[in-house]
């Protein structure tokens, strides 16, 4: 008996080191001492929970980033000297207590100079009391809901938001569908420009799904589109099972599905609703969902469908950023050996601004790195930004990105779809097309 | 589709998500009934059933509803395993070392899953993805019409099995009167780590059907699923075979009524309010008996 209790107890130790074996191995490079010439960034991801595909590739970009920064030499601060960037990170678990405590360890226990990260959010809102609380300067760099920034309840003055919010993505959206997609039905079905056209959605029951449920209707409300929401469903976050919501929506006959999920969500949802449902439409997606393991996930579903997007792991825009983007996949697969997303993108952006922050600076004092990001005006560095140069806007501190819209095309060979660049006229490369099985809707 | 379509659709989803929760609360409910324990890593079961499929699949391309044989029988082995050297040591010695227990290998399960597979999200693709059959006013994926009939299959070879068989009477006697068996020569240990097995293996069987339908796994599926199991049989009487059955029909179907008429956000709601009224009117649950 004596041994049967000896194994249990055996046995919990080990569940207690496994849990903390994932947190262990992505923390290694972390360290106590605030040693001389290193720059402590704390690095929020989800590295486990749903949301954990997303989080690897922010953590990885970021590794990416600061190999980079490191490799030319680190950043140098006031005094001449050059510092090292040192990443540490924090595993948010894909939950709001999660993030709390990452956020909690990054800052009491490892003394981070600056934060860059957070994806969802539900999970990043829930730890800004935190960060106003110790007011050290995060550049968010996922989480993409408007009220990151902008609620009122706290004090946001230390957060920094390099991440379109779903109210800038959830119009150009809108406007898309507007000048390119219903012209499209229109034509189509030899209806006249005062056909309405007949839009549902289905988006997460959370401030990022809100949120682009918000942007859709006030886009058309305030530009008075010819755009008829026909149905609106939600659904909570981490659903995989779609089949309700969307047979609601094939009843109400839309011209086309806007998803506002992230792509653990969407993929399926796309899936059910051609395959389960019969919803043969055109889908939108936001552009947290251009993720490699969206298009595996989709295979010939995602024929036809629409990514908002700022950066794809298979396409890029011709100008200014083609060479690096290009040197950054390249460098993230190297180290990786897979692609990065677009999340990852933006938190590779985000170790560049905050080694730029810290080097405008002089220092690492947090007031001065926080003063140094309200003046920034640096190079766009991965990411297409409005007239080339990253900066925050003074009212909410927003950065201000050139967004596009890809249609995925079926690539029987290797049994994904790809993305081609279908708008704004100045970056596509190819027309957008209605698919041949597309059904428009009906009143 | 008019009105009476949409009803017998959103039925037919209700119907296959019951199934998944059937199978899934009976193997709860056969563990409970026999050993009388609580066992809160009973989703994770349904997981590595999930991820045993998947990995057979990717690696042989065998027909994934014939995996299901595969997965069930190996949750048998790590069902008995799990028994053997966790419950049975803890069998009796109150419901909170259980509870702790339980809380205990999800933790080992969840993070050994993802230190073996990984913890992004999966899915498989059926070899009969794409082909309906018409059933009526509806025009239903040949998936789930597979997904029902197995689910119908699994439950009344059990039916055989625990009316028919010698073990499967001694596993209704232990769970009747444990110390009754014991005394009428039963091997209750023996019936303890088969009730364990078999309750394993239904999760399995639940896993890859999960899995079959097109639905993404990690491994963190099994976490809600579980509860909604244990939600199941309380709802339809702690112990009881056909409450299970019932009870996650009737989930199955009261989730998805709920999204539909109420919104996505209800579907997990309407669960425990229908718990909670049930409770309330039947402190047993539907087919418990008193001094269950």
């Amino acid at each position: 008996m004596k041994y049967q209790v000896l194994f249990i107890a055996v046995l919990l130790i080990m569940a207690a080191l496994i849990a903390g074996c994932t947190q262990q191995a992505a923390t290694q490079q972390q360290t106590t001492s605030a040693s001389q010439g290193v720059i402590k960034v704390g690095v929020i991801a989800s590295l486990t929970g749903p949301a954990s595909n997303v989080g690897t590739s922010m953590w990885q970009s970021a590794q990416v980033a600061a190999d980079k920064i490191n490799a030319g030499g680190g950043v140098t601060l006031k005094d001449g000297s050059k510092a090292q960037i040192k990443l540490i990170v924090g595993d948010d678990e894909s939950t709001q207590a999660g993030g709390q405590d990452a956020a909690t360890k990054l800052i009491t226990d490892d003394n981070v100079d600056i934060l860059v990260g957070g994806y969802s959010s539900a999970v990043t809102s829930a730890y800004e009391q935190t960060i106003a609380e110790y007011k050290v300067p995060y550049i968010v760099t996922g989480a993409s809901s408007p009220i990151i920034t902008h609620r009122t309840d706290i004090d946001t003055s230390y957060i920094f938001h390099h991440c379109p919010t779903t109210d800038t993505y959830g119009q150009y959206t809108t406007q898309f569908i507007d000048q390119v997609i219903r012209p499209a039905v229109n034509g189509k079905l030899n209806a006249s420009d005062a056909r309405p056209f007949r839009l549902a959605l289905l988006y997460q029951d959370t401030a990022f799904g809100k949120g682009i449920q918000t942007a859709v209707n006030n886009t058309i409300t305030k530009n008075n589109l010819n755009i008829v929401l026909v149905s609106q469903q939600s659904f909570k976050m981490g659903e995989s099972d779609f089949r309700t919501q969307l047979t609601a929506i094939k009843a109400a006959n839309p011209d086309a599905l806007y998803l506002g999920a992230f792509p653990n969500e969407g993929a399926p949802a796309i899936t059910q609703a051609r395959r389960d449902i019969g919803l043969n439409t055109i889908f939108l997606s936001p552009e947290n969902n251009d993720n490699a393991q969206f298009y595996k996930d989709l295979g010939q579903y995602g024929e036809g469908s629409i990514i908002e997007s700022r950066f794809s792991p298979y396409t890029a825009p011709t100008g200014p950023v083609t060479v690096d983007q290009a040197a950054f996949k390249q460098a993230y697969f190297a180290k990786f050996g897979t692609y990065p997303d677009m999340m990852g993108a933006s938190t590779y952006d985000g170790v560049f601004i905050a080694a730029q922050a810290i080097g405008n600076a002089g220092t690492t004092d947090k007031a001065a790195v926080k003063q140094a990001l309200v003046n920034l005006n640096m190079p766009q560095v991965i990411e297409a930004m409005k007239n080339q140069t990253i900066s925050f806007s003074p009212d909410f501190r927003e950065s201000s990105f050139d967004l596009w819209m890809e249609q995925l095309s079926y690539n029987v060979t290797i049994g994904e779809t790809r993305p081609s660049i279908v708008w704004p006229d100045n970056l596509k490369t190819t027309d957008f097309a209605l698919p041949s099985w597309y059904t428009a809707g009906s009143a | 589709m008019d009105n009476l379509g949409i009803f017998l659709q959103i039925l037919f989803w209700g119907l296959y998500a019951g199934c998944i929760y059937i199978l899934l609360a009976t193997g709860l409910n056969l563990i409970f009934g026999v050993m009388k324990i609580v066992n809160f890593a009973h989703g994770e079961f349904l997981m590595i059933g999930a991820y045993i499929t998947a990995t057979v699949f990717f690696l042989t391309g065998i027909n994934p509803y014939l995996i299901i044989l595969v997965s069930m029988l190996a949750l048998i082995g790590i069902g008995a395993v799990v028994e053997r050297l966790c419950f049975r040591p803890i069998l009796g010695t109150g419901k909170l070392n259980e509870i702790f227990l339980s809380i205990g290998l999800i933790y080992i399960f969840q993070n050994g899953a993802a230190m073996i597979w990984g913890d992004s999200w999966q899915s498989v693709r059926s070899p009969y993805d794409g082909i309906t059959v018409p059933l009526g006013p509806l025009s239903v994926p040949l998936d789930y019409i597979i997904i029902v009939a197995l689910t119908a299959m699994i439950l009344i070879a059990l039916y055989l099995f625990l009316k028919k068989t010698k073990t499967g009477m001694e596993m209704r006697a232990t769970s009747q009167n444990r110390k009754g068996a014991m005394l009428v020569g039963i091997d209750v240990e023996r019936i303890d780590v088969i009730s364990f097995g078999l309750g394993c293996a239904l999760a399995a069987a639940a896993g890859t059907l999960w899995v079959v339908s097109g639905q993404v796994f990690n491994p963190y599926i099994g976490s809600m699923p579980a509860v909604k199991a244990f939600t199941i049989i309380i709802l339809g009487g702690l112990g009881s075979i056909p409450g299970a059955i019932i009870g996650g029909l009737l989930m199955g179907i009261a989730e998805n009524g709920a999204a539909f008429l109420l919104g996505g956000i209800w579907k997990d709601a309407v669960s425990f309010i229908i718990l909670i009224v049930v409770l309330v009117i039947r402190p047993t649950g539907l087919f418990g008996e008193k001094g269950d």
